[in-house]
Order: structure tokens, then sequence, then C-alpha cells
């Protein structure tokens, strides 16, 4: 199943030019579908929203959002996140 | 350039998505042991599905014996996602052979999409600067970029897995924290490097929150749905905008 979403767009528009707004429309479904996967991964857990946790990955998140932003390194951007979150964790 | 070079360029750029995968893997390996599957089944589930979401969305049901028909709705419904990525990236694999292409699509993942997506429209873009007559792009060379990122990162992945189940770490608390936060804050950060005009953040900042609605209400497809839905509408404003200002 998974195979077949990956590779059946190979065989069928393999090479060719999209109109640009088709394109376009292709590019915001993935990076819609990318953030979802974010906001579901970071803020959600068994069908249910972690309320506790939920806050402090908020403000990593956005924090990580800011340096990457600032830095233009998404590494930057997720070592930052990851150690706020981190020192998040533990001091509430 | 060579398909070697161009698939060690790939190889630098994925370095981020194997740090970000090393403990997403081991985390997935963990999760996947304490819902009772066996090593070779973690293994060959990695590596058949490679799906990260897919993978985690699967385990309940499988946990809790559900028809195989269950699991299946579940993983095909995550894996839909891969429709407009793997669609995204064909048009830059011109004169590549089918046969290669349908081996490598098996690598396509959010990651393995959005590293070598974002280089070939950088590409792309700078190729239309410095020469707005040429059209051809060297397919070869981004499947060898594309398979740097996506192969390399797919190795990383499944031998995370193994390595999760078979260590099984006691990690420190809190730790599990720093696991579940450096995929979705990498992918955050990419996106956001690349952002532009008011479409883009407006649709990811729109995704980001729907997504939570949609998946309390159905934690599936819900946060798909919504996902489809604010891209498109982001797109028909945009459209409409564009037609407005000819």
């Amino acid at each position: 199943m998974a195979f077949a979403m990956r590779a059946v767009p190979q065989v069928f528009f393999v090479g060719q030019k999209f109109p640009e707004a088709w394109d376009r429309w292709l590019r915001y479904l993935s990076y819609g579908f990318i953030c979802s996967i974010i906001s579901v991964t970071l803020f959600m857990s068994g069908g249910h929203i972690e309320t506790a946790a939920a806050p402090r990955r908020a403000i990593a998140l956005a924090f990580a959002v800011v340096i990457a932003y600032k830095t233009k390194s998404a590494v930057t951007g997720m070592i930052a996140g990851t150690l706020l979150v981190l020192i998040l964790s533990r001091t509430f | 350039m060579p398909f070697a070079a161009r698939f060690r360029q790939g190889m630098k750029a994925a370095i981020p998505i194997w740090i970000a995968f090393v403990p997403s893997s081991i985390a997935w390996g963990i999760a996947a042991q304490d819902h009772g599957l066996s090593l070779d089944e973690v293994v060959l589930m990695s590596a058949w599905v490679y799906s990260g979401p897919a993978q985690f969305a699967v385990l309940g049901p499988l946990a809790e014996g559900k028809s195989a028909l269950q699991v299946l709705i579940a993983g095909f419904l995550m894996n839909l996602r891969f429709l407009p990525m793997s669609t995204a990236l064909a048009p830059f694999f011109r004169g590549v052979k089918h046969r290669r292409l349908l081996l490598a699509s098996h690598v396509i993942s959010a990651s393995s999409f959005i590293v070598p997506y974002m280089q070939f429209q950088k590409e792309r873009k700078a190729l239309a600067e410095s020469s707005p007559s040429a059209h051809t792009e060297d397919g070869d060379s981004n499947l060898a970029f594309f398979l740097g990122v996506g192969f390399t990162s797919f190795l990383v992945w499944v031998s995370g897995t193994a390595g999760g189940f078979i260590a099984a770490f006691g990690f420190p608390p809190g730790f599990e924290e720093a696991l579940k936060f450096i995929l979705p804050g990498y992918f955050a950060g990419l996106l956001v490097v690349e952002m532009k005009d008011w479409a883009m953040p407006l649709i990811c900042l729109g995704s980001l929150i729907a997504a939570l609605p949609g998946a309390l209400v159905s934690p599936g497809w819900g946060w798909l749905v919504t996902a489809i839905l604010i891209a498109s509408l982001g797109w028909g404003l945009e459209e409409w905008k564009l037609h407005a200002s000819r």
C-alpha cells in the first residue's frame, strides 16, 4: 500500500512539467501534510491531546522556528528547540 | 555531475535527517517491542512500510488484535500523503528508467521528499536565471541526489528500529521529550527556512492548528483531511488574488 502511493506517480508523471498552478497546489498539499504530522506527533498520543506536555512543546516549537528563521539553519533550530523542551520538561 | 558525486551531495544534505531519525527510530523500536512485536516483525515492518507515522498508527490496532483490514486501512490513510509528495518529485526525474524509479520510490518519506524537493526547486530557479532558454533537467543526477538522501535515511531508520528493539535502552527521565521533539522540530525548521510570500506560512500555521481537532475526530485520517482542506483553501485564495491582480 505504502509502496503503491509512492510508485504510482513515478510511473505516470515522471519528467512531466505540471502547470504552474498545479505544481503550487501539490507543494502546498505536501507542506500541509508535513505540518499536520508535526502537530499530531508533538501534541497527540493515543487519540488524545497531551495537555500537560503540549504547552512546553508549543513553546519549544515556536523557539525552534524563530531560531531556524534567524540562523537560516533547520538543524540549529532543531537543536535549540530540543534543548529547550528538555529544560522545560525538567523545570515544570 | 557524476552519479557518485551527486549521491554524496545528497548524503551530506541528509545528515540532519539521520540525526533526527536515530532517536525516532529507536523510539519506534521500543514502542513496537512494548506492543509485543518480535524483532523480525519490527525490522520487516520498518523496511517494508518505512513510514514513522503509519508504523505508529498501526501499532495499536495490531496489538489489540484488530482485523487485517482495519490495520490496512489505518496504514493506507496515513500513506496517502505520499501521493502528492511523489507526484511533486516526479517532474525532476525526466529520462530515468521506470525500473530504477520504482525501486527508488520506496524511500520517499516526508524527510526524503522535503530536502531533495527544495534542492531541486533551488537548482531549477538558478538554471532558469542563468539560461532562461534551458528547460532540461538531469533526471539521473537528481535521482542520485534523491537516493543519497532517501536510501541512507532508510538505512538509518531500519537499523535504528532494530537497535531500539534490541537495546530497549533505559533512557534518562525526560529524554523521551527530546525523542518526541527532534523530528517535528527539524521539519518545522526546514519549512521555515524556505518560507516565502504569505500563502505558505498561512497554510503551515493553519494545518498545524487544524490537525488537532481533525485528529480528535478521527486519529487515522482527520488530520489528512484538514491538511487537504487548508492547503486547497490557501491555494484557492492565492489563485483568486493572482487572477484579480491580472
